[in-house]
This record gives structure tokens, sequence and C-alpha cells, in this order.
């Protein structure tokens, strides 16, 4: 065989992230393609649960089987992006015992260890649980942080060779003679990490075969294509707590419905979700009632929730298909298997393959699945490492140090960052030049916001995926001027003052459906803040660069102070 | 003047400990309070940081809103270790008074810091020893106080004092308070205890035209300094309070616990507060008011009591406590009977007041210069808002002096200023500190007060 086939692959989430890493750890030449920035679409819009497969186990139980296999994988090769926190279904008085019995034989049924405990064992373990929980089932959930994940995935594919171009939008499908030949790509900057005010300009991507990894976009794809793919999106919303009320995943045990999980994420917990089909991935009505449904239903199981501080919501939307011959009406009817539409034998279209449905736990044993089907179809027998081989980051995590004194941070600030890097620590962390936290709320210091600029470039929303920079109850009123700080030197003013406004713009986007009570004091002191020191309700100073030199170099220091000028706090020597 | 007795209707400062944030709710079993929800209310605007005074002066404390709100929030119940920086905050509970938001921040810092000292520190070091010796000044003071002459000189004899810096961290700049020689209950005993009290409480209220057997009962929370060193401020309080007809009564109690707090004792905090809320709450039952004339004895019995332990009688006790010229400045026409009256002899002085951090969170620190300014023959000014930098225990640590000295410095330069040379705080530790940075003399709002009010004090038995 000559040179390898080059495949490209269409979408930045865990499915095309992770078909990337697999088909190029088999040898493949792989180039991926984003829209957004990574996890941009549904990935980056979940509720972080790693399934134990206990959700799916009387609905659907060959998805809760893959659940399970795929839970113990990850939590091998992503031991950074998990922390296996366990699950609970939990039955209050008004839940049917009968589907209790069901649910537990289930999880027997597919493997998945499960345990009954008592409602008091059940307090002991979540002491905010609800007093009349009656019992629940004990069951190995996990919490997984996608935005690592995917990053994770990616670096392992560019450490094998694969291309990953985020911010680069497919304009068409090349078709010649009946066959996928190649994408044309808008880049919305240079090509390779992106720089922001860069000129990007269309590439057409030539390639041996095309894998459509969209999800919920892939009908858009399909179009280009000339093929119909019936994707049915179906949104759900998810609203994030400002601290974790629970430290274990608690679902409600009881037959689908609305509002009936909380998934602790990092330093926060999150409530999902809702299901309701939409027509437009990207435009669907965002209500506040679906958020105050959220935390009024589940305030049930975890009765702190009605009061506690909620700091955003957003909506996902999951890439729901079934075959068009099944005709579900309810979207919570549709399975939540995979499919993989090889549109040579579904529509005659040579070239191109389209994976649709499925969950993010699963994200691997799909990319295993579609990585077989490419190789297949150019005779390439290479097996599948994505199982046993760590991803970057999780390599050899096993010693535990004593952070605080090796790299001379505060002792939770030195313990979140390793568990952010994972085996990656070292190389981040170690510095020898000031290392302050520049955000407070999440502890993130100035080496792991350079190391993330250095992969993913201007973006600072790249940044704040791969480090939670901004993610705190500040929701990045502190901290969002200081990253983009650390832009400087390596880029100019204007690409970091325009990064600094997507970066804004995006954090407030999820705040508007959290104004009242402490988050919006929150917003309102941001408001303040960024209104009074950084000019943010008056005209930007964008458009022409500022002229620093112009400014004077302020009062000498030996010109005599008078009382006036001297600084009332004691001095500002913090530096943050 | 009042003839009505204490009203049982009024409702006391409440402790700031967040606006709906009950953390004694959710664990009703056991003492591991889960402050993380307490991270809600802040918005991070560092008004905690900007008032605290170790943070002024030592730039490698990180602050209250770190070792608050943030190390919480950044907290998982298992596995997270807290900074070992928690142990240079003073306690002072300055940030409490400054959050706009209702943080409980002294109450984070409380729990992180009695998780630090059971979880990760040596129990073999120097310092926890040294740290549980001094937290547990009662036990110490109590020994002394069988011998105190001979307590007294060896104390302060300069080679056991070098020995004690090397080997324990204890600094030997500081002078040990001299211990009395009969101590406050010993005194209390001997002049026949509570039926005394109530025979000259009542013969007080003939003279004032009460009702002989008016309610006026208060619980005196003397606390060990006033028992076993300042036995005049003890001694000053039963004269003021029979004075205006109330009965005393010196219950069984133990240390507060505020120094145990501040060195994440909590065990030990914990068995001295079951004795205190165990014999205040019987009186408090019966009708007794808690009276302290230590500020930060009332703020643990107030607040920290509350927030860090769940013991049955707790909130009774701590909803009932006040500080003893509170007390009186709220059911007496003390301004009156002060601005009536006049004083001559020692204590016909300029005073220079400093107000204790703890007083200020009870929001105290006014009430001495609003009373004594009217007081013919005696002169009072507040020296300012500064922290004395004492904080109890913390500027006898070996390594915490300096910090100490330089966060007291605003305060001995005010002192200076001011007209007076007799200083005057209702702090113990805040006292030592004044005169340790000043040499001057310093007197208990409670001595002036009965050297205005109470005629022949000095006849007493």
């Amino acid at each position: 065989m000559g040179s390898p086939p080059h495949i490209a692959v269409i979408g930045g989430g865990s499915t095309g992230a992770g078909i990337a890493r697999d088909l190029s750890m088999r040898g493949l030449d792989v180039t991926l393609v984003e829209q957004g920035n990574l996890t941009h679409g549904t990935t980056g819009r979940m509720h972080g649960l790693l399934h134990s497969g206990g959700r799916y186990a009387v609905s659907d139980r060959a998805s809760a089987r893959e659940c399970i296999e795929e839970n113990r994988v990850l939590r091998e090769i992503a031991t950074h992006c998990v922390e296996m926190t366990g699950g609970l279904f939990v039955k209050r008085p008004e839940d049917d015992e009968e589907y209790f019995q069901e649910k537990l034989r289930g999880c027997r049924a597919c493997g998945i260890p499960a345990e009954v405990v008592s409602g008091a064992e059940a307090r002991a373990m979540e002491p905010h649980l609800a007093k009349d929980v009656e019992k629940a089932i004990s069951v190995p959930d996990g919490a997984v942080d996608p935005f690592r994940l995917v990053v994770a995935n990616a670096a392992s594919a560019i450490e094998h060779g694969a291309r990953i171009e985020t911010h680069s939008t497919v304009r068409d499908v090349l078709i010649e003679d009946g066959e996928v030949v190649g994408l044309e790509v808008e880049h919305a900057s240079g090509a390779g990490k992106r720089v922001h005010g860069t000129e990007g300009g269309r590439e057409e991507i030539r390639a041996d075969y095309v894998v459509n990894a969209t999800g919920a976009w892939a009908g858009r794809i399909g179009e280009m294509a000339g093929v119909d793919i019936e994707v049915r999106p179906s949104k759900g919303v998810m609203t994030i707590m400002n601290v974790r009320q629970v430290d274990t995943v608690i679902n409600r045990c009881r037959p689908k419905g609305d509002a009936d999980i909380v998934v602790p994420h990092e330093t926060t917990a999150i409530l999902g979700t809702t299901d309701e089909e939409v027509e437009d991935p990207e435009e669907y009505p965002e209500e506040g009632w679906e958020v105050d449904l959220m935390i009024e239903t589940l305030s049930e199981l975890v009765p702190m929730l009605e009061d506690a501080r909620t700091i955003r919501s957003f909506w996902g939307v999951r890439p729901l298909y079934e075959p068009p011959e099944v005709g579900s009406t309810d979207p919570t009817d549709i399975t939540r298997d995979y499919f993989l539409l090889d549109h040579a034998e579904r529509d005659g279209l040579e070239g191109m393959t389209s994976i649709v449905g499925g969950k993010f736990t699963t994200y691997r044993m799909m990319g295993e699945e579609i990585s077989d089907h490419v190789c297949a179809q150019f005779g390439i027998d290479a097996d599948c490492h994505t199982a046993d081989v760590p991803l970057p980051g999780s390599e050899d995590f096993t010693v535990l140090r004593d952070y605080m004194d090796e790299f001379g941070l505060r002792s939770p600030i030195g313990r979140r960052s390793v568990e952010r890097l994972g085996s990656r620590a070292d190389e981040v962390l170690t510095t020898s030049d000031p290392n302050p936290t520049v955000c407070t709320c999440e502890g993130v210091t100035r080496a792991e916001i350079r190391d993330a600029i250095e992969g993913s470039g201007s973006d600072l929303n790249a940044v704040r995926i791969r480090t939670r920079a901004s993610m705190g109850n500040c929701q990045g009123g502190f901290c969002c001027h200081r990253m983009a700080g650390e832009l400087h030197g390596e880029y100019d003013e204007d690409v970091a003052r325009q990064a600094w406004d997507e970066l804004l713009q995006e954090r407030w986007k999820g705040q508007r459906h959290a104004l009242w009570g402490e988050q919006l004091s929150q917003a309102a002191l941001n408001y303040a803040l960024h209104a009074t020191t950084q000019n943010r309700d008056r005209d930007p100073a964008d458009g022409d660069p500022v002229d620093f030199t112009a400014f004077d170099g302020g009062a000498r220091s030996s010109e005599p102070s008078g009382t006036a000028g001297v600084a009332t706090d004691g001095g500002g020597q913090d530096g943050d | 003047m009042s003839d009505t007795g204490p009203q049982t209707d009024f409702d006391p400062i409440e402790p700031n400990t967040g606006r709906e944030f009950e953390p004694v709710d959710v664990f009703p079993a056991t003492e591991e309070f889960d402050l993380r929800p307490g991270a809600d209310s802040c918005f991070k605007c560092s008004a905690c940081d900007t008032s605290c005074p170790v943070a002024e002066v030592d730039d490698d404390f990180p602050g209250p809103k770190f070792q608050g709100p943030e190390q919480w929030r950044l907290k998982r119940r298992q596995g997270h270790e807290i900074d070992d920086s928690v142990m240079s905050c003073s306690n002072c509970m300055r940030c409490d008074d400054a959050c706009p938001s209702g943080v409980p921040l002294s109450q984070m810092h409380n729990t992180a810091r009695g998780e630090y000292v059971s979880e990760q520190m040596s129990k073999t070091s120097v310092e926890y020893w040294r740290n549980r010796v001094l937290s547990n000044y009662r036990t110490s003071a109590f020994l002394a106080s069988k011998v105190p002459r001979l307590a007294n000189v060896a104390m302060n004899f300069g080679p056991a004092r070098w020995l004690m810096e090397k080997t324990m961290g204890v600094t030997k700049e500081r002078e040990f308070p001299e211990f009395a020689s009969t101590t406050f209950r010993e005194w209390w005993a001997e002049r026949g205890g509570a039926d005394e009290s109530r025979r000259r409480a009542r013969a007080h209220r003939e003279r004032l035209g009460l009702d002989r057997d008016a309610d006026k009962r208060v619980a005196y929370f003397h606390g060990c300094y006033s028992n076993y060193n300042t036995t005049e401020v003890g001694k000053a309080m039963v004269r003021v309070y029979e004075r205006y007809g109330y009965e005393v009564v010196a219950p069984e109690q133990k240390c507060s616990g505020t120094p145990m707090f501040a060195n994440g004792m909590l065990a030990d905090a914990r068995r001295h507060a079951e004795v205190n809320v165990s014999s205040m709450a019987d009186l408090v039952e019966q009708g007794y008011d808690a009276i302290a004339s230590c500020t930060s004895c009332s703020m643990a019995l107030r607040q920290e009591y509350p927030e860090l332990f769940d013991i049955e009688g707790i909130e009774t006790v701590a909803a009932n406590t006040f500080e003893s010229v509170e007390y009186l400045r709220i059911h007496e026409d003390l301004k009156t009977d002060v601005r009536e009256a006049s004083v001559s002899g020692e204590l016909a002085r300029e005073f220079a007041y400093h107000a204790p951090c703890h007083a200020r969170n009870q929001g105290l620190e006014r009430q001495s210069v609003e009373l004594f300014g009217d007081l013919e023959g005696a002169g009072i000014e507040d020296v300012g808002d500064s922290c004395s930098g004492i904080s109890g225990t913390y500027g006898w640590k070996e390594e915490k002096y300096e910090t100490s000295m330089e966060i007291g410095e605003e305060m001995f330069d005010h002192m200076a200023e001011a007209d007076g040379d007799v200083g005057m705080t209702e702090c113990p530790t805040c006292a030592m500190q004044m005169e340790h940075g000043t040499g001057y003399e310093i007197r208990h709002p409670l001595e002036l007060l009965e050297e205005a009010l109470v005629e022949n004090p000095q006849s007493e038995p």
C-alpha cells in the first residue's frame, strides 16, 4: 500500500474527535473540521453524566450494556476527565415500586453493579436528599468533563498526525462521478490555530473518504451531498448550580420524565433535563419556564435546590435518529442507539458515511465501529487501540504528590489544577515565572492559561473549555480581562480585544437565564465593574488600535506624594 | 429610670450567618458541616479582603475571600486538603462584618481550621502542642492561680522565657499577665455567692423604689481572664449590676472557646461549650439573661456556638446573651445616670479607647465612647477602627509576633496621639497588646462605670 488514505471527518464533538483519534492511531491520514471550537455543538451542551447504563436498564437494555462497558473503559483511559462519583436512583413515596424493582432487575441483567440502599443510608451518603426519599439503587454513574475529553482526543489525534481545524465551516461537499471526493471549507481565520482577525478564506480539502459526524447538523451536510438524513433534533435544558449540593449523581427512579437528574460537575451541580423536538438545531426558543421546571421538580429530590444559587442555564440538542419507518411521535420514545448510514448502500453515493444518534458515553465505541467501517472500504486490517491506550493527560496518573510544595500553589488550587491536567501537570505547571491565580473561582493559574493558549490560539472560549477559567460563580466578571491580558506578547491588542469581547458575550449568553437572586447581584456588580474600569458602558475602544505610547508614564516617584495619592488599601503588592 | 425590669420581647442583633443558610439543620447528627452552599452568597467583591488586618501586613496571606468562599467552593467532600494558610488567620472576624452579602466567613474559617488541625496537622508537632497549651489558657491559669506569686515570677523569668520561645515557639517579647492572688470566684464565694447578691440587689431595689422581687436576674459569664487575672473587672460587673437591682449568679463555666476556635481545636472547644451551654441554658429557661464582660466571650456564645456546634439549648443561650454594658444600655437609663455622675481620684483620667474587633462585630464599638463622653471628671477618645493585632493567642506565637505588632502599629500611633495616657478596652488580649505597645495602664469600661455609679465600692467584704 502506498500513502495511507486521507479521511475527512466533519464535526469536532465527542464522536468526531473519537473517530479522528481512532483512525489516526490506525495509521490513516485524518483531517477534522469543526464549524466552532471543539465541543461547539451537542457535546459542549450536555450534563456531563458518565452513564452506568442504569438510566437505560428498563427501556433499552442494549444501550445499557454498551454504557457499562464504555463506562469501565473511560475510567481507565480518561482518568483526568472522569470523576467516579457513583450514582443513585432514588424513589420517592409517590414513585412506582414495581418500576423500582424493574430497574433493579434491569441493572442486574445488564451487568451493572446495583445495590439497594435505604433512605437513611442514601441520606448518609447525600445529606441534602429529601427526608422522604424511601430508598435508592446505587450504581456506578460518574461525572465526565466533555470538554477535556474531546480536547484530549483531539490532542491524541494530532500526536498521531491528524490535522484538526476549528472555526472551519463546511460550505460544500465535493462530488465527482457519483462519489464524494472532498469538502469545501471556509476558515473563519487562518488555517491552523485560530488567530482572530486573520482572513482565513476557503479551502478545498480532497479526501478519499468523508465521515459526517455532525450529530444534529447531519441533515445539513446530507443536503450538500444530496442525500436525505432525517435527524430529529430534540432540545433539553440544563441548569448549573453555583456549588455542588450533591457529590453523587442523583437520578429519579421513575419512567421517562423531565427534570430527573442532578450531576455533580467539577465545582458545580448540573440539573437536567427536558426532551422536546425542534426543527432547527440552532434556532429554537429558550424559555424561562423550562428552567423553573428543572429547579421546582428536582427540589423534590434535593430540597435545598429551591433557594440555591443558579449561575447559568443552557440548552443542548440531541442528535436523535430513527429509521423513518418507525415513526415515533414523542421524542422520548426515539431510541438512544446510534446508526451508521453508509450512503453508498443507502443512497448510491460512494465515499461518505454518516453517523447519527448515540450518546456521549459510548462515543469511543461509535468511533471504533465507524473506523472499522472506513478501514474496510480500503481493505485495511488494523486493530483498534482506543480502549487500551490512555488519553494524553491520563497516562501514568497514579502518583499523588504534594502539589502545593511542588508547584508553589495553594492547596485547593494545586489540587484542582492537577485534577484537570492529570499527567500533564508537571509539564504545564512547572514554571520559573510568577504563577498567580487568574481565575479565583475555579482555581486556574497563569501557567495553565498560557498552556491552553499555546494549544488553541487566540480563542479565549477554547481556553475556557480547556481550563474552566471564567466558569465559576462570577462567570468571568473578575477574570475575562486577565485572560485577555495573557494573549499579550503573542497577539496584538485588537486580536486580544476581539477574543475578550467574544468571551464576555459567551459568558453573558448563559447567565441571561439566571438573572434573579444572587446571580442578578453578581451580574450587576460585573456590569458596574466592567463599565467603570473597562469603559464597557461607552464606545468600545476597538476599531483603531489604541496608541498606548501616547499616554504619559504617570506621576514620577521622585515627586512629593500628597496624601491624596497614597493608596489607602495597604498597597497593591498582590498584583491580582 | 426604668422600672419595668428586663424586656423579654427585645430582639437581639442577629449573628451574621448568611441569609437562608443554616447548615446546622442539614447535618443534625454530625459535626461535619458542609459549608459549600455558603459560597452562594459571595459576589467576589473583595470587601472582606480589604478589611483583613492580616492581609494588610502579610503579602503571603491569601485573605478571607480565598480562605472562605473560594476554598469551600473548590472543596470536594472527600480528599481535599485545607490550605495551611488558614492558620495565619487571626480570627478577628472583621470579614464577617465587612461582607455586604452574609457569607458565613468566620464560620468557614473556623470549620476549615478545625479540619486542618484534626486531619492535617501533626499531633506530635511543637506547633500543635504550643497551640493547644495557648488555647487552653484556662488550664494554665487554673494551675497558676494556685500559686499566683510564684507563677508571676516564674512566667516572666528571662531564661525560662527564652527556653519557652526556643522549645515551644511562645514569643519571649511579651510579659505574661499577672495572676490575682484571689480569683474572682474565690472572692464571690467568700462574699456569699448568689444569696448575698440577692440580698444586695433587693436593698438596691428598695433604694430605687422598685418591687423587692422584681424580675432582674442575670447569669454572669466572667470568662477566664476576669477570674484569674483582672478580677477587678468581675467585681465591678457584680457591683454595677447590683446597683441597678440585678441579682447576679456566677454559674459553673469553662473557657468560652475563643482561643480554641482560633487554633482549630474544635474538640476542646466543644467540650467547654457543652458545660457552658448546659449551665447557661438552665438559667435562661428560668428567666436569667447571660452577661459577659469580655466581648470575645459574648461573641462566642452568640455567634460561634450556634455556627459550629449543635448542642441542646444553644440557640436559646445565643439569643439571650449580651455584653455587660450593652445590656445595661438596653434596660437602664445608663446615659442619664452617667451624665449626672462624676469621677474623681484614680480614674479621673483621659482614656484612649480601642474597640476590639469582636465588639465591632456585635455592633458595640461606639458604646463606651457614647457613654463616657458625658462623664464629668473623665474623658474618652476613640483611637480608630484598626485591629490591635494580638487576636488572643495569635500574637503570642513566636512566628506571628512581628505580624501582630505590625498590625498594631496604627493603634499604637493613635494611642500616642490621643490626649489620654490610660487605655480602655473590653477585650483582655487587646488590653495586653495596648499595654505592650504603649506602656499604658489599661482599664475596662465596667471599672469606670463602677467608679461613676457605685458608692463606696471598696467597702465590700
